[in-house]
């Protein structure tokens, strides 16, 4: 009898039924995953550690003992200094007009309140460690790093039974965390939404995977239909890790006006860029992201000068839902996502894909 | 760096003077992302350990490779992020 395809090694490690993990900020996505027999990691990071408390039992309670993912933003630098205020005021006038234009050119509308930025720069490690120490206290079954390396908390999560991934881009990095004892890597390419690194997918995954030893390798990047669970599985990962799919399922909290422009996005409609925020991020493209590709524009500030800059213009629109100027990151893969369906109908519908494409290769799957 | 968390400061002559790469980045402000942010620069050999389990940070100094328009000429990078250079020396 042949062997189930899509039972791999990550499926057997955290007693899944689908080797197909949702990265998600939704509670009621991540419930929906895991229920259907998926994995699904939810995005933490802007949270205070007593959200992120009430999030774990809010899941705990939908879940009945299935295994679930926490995922942090781990920084990985911080610049020496920086206060937002002072930060502020060393934005360029040039900047400032520029930013200027394309508001009166768009008439993007005032945000309706403060501009909600977050401090972060010194306090990376600070809020890092406190949302850490919620994790490791309420034992979530598995903490995952989407950027920084996770090895320093390997030996604490290990002794209270928490499993730790970590997410890279660059193969060197994967080495680095497989040597240090991770129990998954996610190999993450281009193709993916938000802070992705400059390797392809399909080039990134082997690489990975032929270092990673017995170690779980998750592809991520532009993951959004069942010939793609099949493609990672062919090469060598054990199992996917998706996001951009998830954004217009029916569960999904994402204003509706940027789900409809989700399901009505291709690859095309993508921009890679660091306009937004000084650090290089994918997301739909949107008048923000156009005007600073000209070439008239001038140079993107580093973060954070960026995000001060631009965050009039993403919170205005936002506020007032303005689907012309909204964005929202999204993966290379976002031009599968065409229909809005039930995350359960999205875990089925990538299962029957994968074993329908397997059987066209093969003939052999049941 | 922020001083709330308890940290130890150190010296590491071994690393000192060495070229790295960082491949640094972190949470972008204002957002529920991250970006990422690569460096190239020499090792000053001066460490924080913050908390506990320590997790250690190395200043990285005479940066050659940074982010467009970073003004700053130093970096604190995270040690499972920072890669020394095959010569090692600067």
């Amino acid at each position: 009898m042949a062997r189930d395809p899509l039972r791999t090694k990550l499926c057997d490690m955290l007693g899944i039924e689908f080797p197909i993990v949702s990265f998600t900020h939704c509670k009621d996505v991540a419930v929906a995953v895991i229920n259907a027999g998926g994995f699904a990691v939810l995005g933490e990071a802007m949270h205070t550690p007593d959200e992120i408390s009430a999030d774990i039992k809010w899941i705990r309670d939908r879940v009945d003992g299935k295994p679930f993912g926490i995922d942090l933003v781990l920084p990985a630098s911080v610049p020496p200094t920086g206060a937002l205020d002072e930060l502020m005021t060393e934005i360029p006038d040039t900047h400032r007009e520029f930013a200027r234009q394309i508001k009166e050119k768009y008439d993007v509308p005032d945000p309706k309140g403060p501009v909600a930025l977050h401090q972060w720069g010194g306090l990376n490690q600070e809020m890092a460690r406190a949302q850490l120490e919620v994790l490791l206290e309420e034992r979530v079954p598995v903490i995952a790093s989407g950027l920084g390396s996770p090895v320093f908390i390997l030996e604490a999560a290990h002794e209270r039974g928490i499993k730790v991934f970590g997410l890279v881009g660059k193969t060197r990095q994967a080495k680095r965390q497989v040597e240090g004892g991770v129990d998954a890597i996610i190999a993450q390419g281009y193709d993916a939404a938000g802070h992705t690194g400059a390797m392809g997918t399909f080039s990134i995954v082997p690489e990975v995977v032929s270092i990673a030893g017995d170690t779980p390798i998750i592809a991520a990047g532009g993951v959004t239909t069942g010939r793609h669970l099949a493609a990672a599985l062919c090469l060598g990962a054990a199992g996917v890790w998706t996001g951009t799919l998830w954004l217009a399922s029916r569960e999904s909290d994402v204003d509706m006006i940027v789900k409809e422009k989700l399901l009505a996005a291709t690859a095309e409609d993508t921009s890679y860029s660091n306009c937004i925020s000084g650090m290089t991020m994918r997301t739909l493209k949107c008048p923000w992201t156009e005007e600073w590709s000209k070439p008239e524009a001038p140079a993107v500030l580093p973060a954070p000068y960026q995000m001060l800059l631009s965050s009039d213009y993403i919170q205005g629109a936002n506020d007032h839902r303005r689907e012309d100027l909204m964005t929202e990151a999204a993966g290379q893969g976002v031009g599968f996502v065409t229909t809005m369906k039930p995350a359960r109908q999205i875990v089925f519908d990538l299962i029957d894909e994968a074993l329908t494409a397997l059987e066209e290769l093969t003939g052999e799957v049941e | 760096m922020s001083g709330a968390i308890p940290a130890r400061t150190g010296f590491d002559p071994e690393i000192a003077g060495k070229r790295a790469e960082c491949d640094g980045g972190g949470p972008i402000a204002g957002t529920r992302f991250a970006g990422r942010q690569e460096f190239t620069g020499t090792l000053t050999g001066e460490f924080v350990d913050h908390g506990d389990p320590p997790w250690r940070w190395y200043l990285m100094v005479d940066l050659t490779q940074k982010p467009e328009g970073y003004t700053a000429d130093a970096v604190w990078c995270e040690c499972g992020n920072l890669f020394i250079q095959e010569d090692g020396s600067s």
